[in-house]
């Protein structure tokens, strides 16, 4: 009688029911929230008016905390705010520094980084692929997932001596030298995660029950992601083919080959939860491209001798911005040209990501929230700082 | 107001209707795990040791004559990004002149980040192996000289591998 998706208020009092609107707060302890979000949700039934989300339970005050610290002791605090992709937080800050300082970096550091921080990024894809599988109602991925991550982590522990917060990258190097069976174990890690995407795919990505539940579902129009200022897989999901590694390349991404992927709308509309999702399962058959060639040419040399023995960059500021597995990381340091920083601003990829779920679940129901929070991929470390 | 459009209808195969090869294809892949090596570990029986290069809860070296190395100078303390060490200094009649009267690393302010260790000059203070660290109380947290010296052999292992990579 009545499609759900399509009831309007009117029509319901047409038919002479008494409808209210009904707030219900979703979390912050919700298992589905990723952390500690509330979302206060506007219902009509079972029928979202609104989403506002309320953020603020994992605020830690890292940008004040970083002008009492000097610029070496805030990389520690960096790893802290997207906690599943350490490396790359220590990345963004560290290439700000070496920028404001005019550090010239070694060969083998930077290649150490990119290998490092697509490591981190398939970690990171990893981990929400499989919660986002735990979301929607399929356990079993989810283990498969951390099993594999383990491999990663188990590299990143050998390396640097921390399983979840490295500390790795520092100003002008990294903090140890890859240990010599590195570039096996990294080859084998790529060797063991091309089945396991295709085990995914089976298992996961094209099943009849999970495509349901995800494709059509919260469709995000390209316009009003950039309106958003979304980035990262969210953006692509969209169909727009931007990637910061390609479109203003750091380091040395600007070498390997390797292609920007886009959500297609295969199984729905372009923008819905099914290809943002698929956006990060593509992107990490991608990230195993750029290990592969990295790994190819990796030199041999110090990775400490640009570390600076005290580090002061001049006056001056700096915004750098790189790509997070979850989107555009940017740092807005300024220097006083003191040993603290005057200010550390983070341009956290999750809070952009987030604003825009009011926008897009508009309209559908209660239970794809979960599967709409859950295609954003927010880590509430990175967006409460 | 984005309104979503209808899905697209799926019909099921015959093969699918009837379910059964769905469910054998199903339980091979369970079935095969069940040969595979066992990914997890029984972890209070089957301990995990760590790596050389991991990084524990830091200790004080001690060396084997009874005297610790560190010599309070309090670089640590300085580099510290979470605040969690106090060293107070005294004098002493041995060649390093300077011992650390009272040493305490507060564990729950602690980020095991290892900037203490790569600042330290005597190679005093050492990330350990240990990584059981729970506590029943706030007071029991903050490690003293009796908690923090560890015999240096036992460190041996960490601090080869520090002279590897410097």
């Amino acid at each position: 009688m009545l499609d759900n998706t399509l009831t309007t208020r009117e029509e319901i009092r047409d038919l002479g029911l008494r409808t209210e609107e009904m707030v219900l707060n979703m979390g912050p302890q919700h298992p589905s929230t990723h952390g500690v979000l509330r979302l206060e949700l506007v219902l009509e039934g079972e029928i979202i008016r609104k989403v506002i989300p309320h953020i603020g339970y994992l605020h830690r005050c890292f940008e004040k905390h970083a002008e009492n610290e000097s610029y070496t002791q805030v990389i520690p605090y960096t790893d802290r705010l997207d906690y599943l992709a350490s490396i790359n937080n220590n990345h963004g800050y560290a290439l700000g520094i070496e920028r404001l300082m005019g550090i010239e970096v070694p060969e083998r550091v930077e290649f150490i980084r990119v290998i490092m921080a697509e490591l981190q990024r398939i970690a990171s894809h990893l981990v929400a692929i499989g919660t986002y599988g735990m979301d929607i109602g399929a356990f079993t991925p989810f283990l498969y997932c951390f099993r594999d991550r383990e491999h990663i982590l188990d590299v990143f522990e050998k390396t640097c001596g921390a399983r979840l917060l490295y500390n790795y990258i520092w100003i002008g190097g990294v903090s140890h030298d890859v240990y010599p069976d590195f570039v096996k174990d990294v080859a084998d890690i790529v060797k063991i995660l091309r089945p396991t995407i295709k085990e995914l795919n089976d298992l996961l990505n094209y099943n009849k029950i999970f495509i349901d539940r995800t494709a059509n579902i919260g469709i995000l129009p390209a316009d009003v992601a950039i309106n958003f200022g979304c980035t990262g897989p969210m953006l692509r999901g969209s169909g727009v083919d931007f990637d910061l590694r390609r479109d203003d390349p750091y380091s040395i991404y600007d070498r390997f080959e390797w292609e920007v992927q886009v959500g297609k709308g295969e199984m729905g509309t372009v923008g819905d939860c099914w290809d943002r999702h698929m956006v990060r399962v593509w992107e990490m058959e991608e990230s195993c491209k750029i290990i592969e060639q990295a790994l190819e040419s990796f030199p041999e040399g110090d990775v400490q001798s640009a570390i600076p023995r005290r580090v002061r960059p001049p006056k001056g500021e700096i915004y750098v911005r790189v790509e997070n597995p979850r989107g555009e990381l940017g740092y807005y340091i300024i220097s006083d040209g003191t040993g603290t920083p005057f200010r550390v601003k983070g341009r956290a990829p999750g809070f952009s990501n987030l604003s825009v779920i009011n926008e897009i679940s508009k309209g559908y129901m209660v239970a794809d929230v979960v599967a709409i929070l859950g295609s954003i991929d927010i880590v509430l470390g990175e967006i409460d700082r | 107001m984005s309104i979503p459009p209808e899905n697209k209808k799926y019909e099921l195969t015959f093969w699918e209707k009837i379910y059964i090869p769905e469910l054998v294809k199903g339980l091979k892949l369970t079935l095969e795990q069940l040969l595979e090596k066992k990914f997890t570990r029984q972890y209070p029986e089957e301990r995990w040791v760590p790596p050389p290069s991991f990084r524990g809860r830091p200790v004080l070296a001690l060396e084997e004559n009874g005297v610790e190395r560190c010599v309070a100078c309090g670089l640590c303390s300085r580099v510290c990004p979470a605040l969690a060490i106090e060293v107070q200094a005294a004098e002493t009649e041995l060649e390093k002149e300077r011992y650390p009267d009272l040493f305490e690393i507060n564990m729950l302010r602690c980020i095991f980040c290892g900037f203490c260790e790569e600042v330290c000059p005597e190679e005093a203070i050492i990330m350990s192996d240990e990584y059981e660290l729970a506590f029943s109380s706030r007071e029991e947290a903050i490690f003293g000289k009796d908690k923090l010296l560890m015999p240096v052999d036992k460190l041996r292992p960490r601090l080869n591998y520090l002279h590897s990579q410097y």
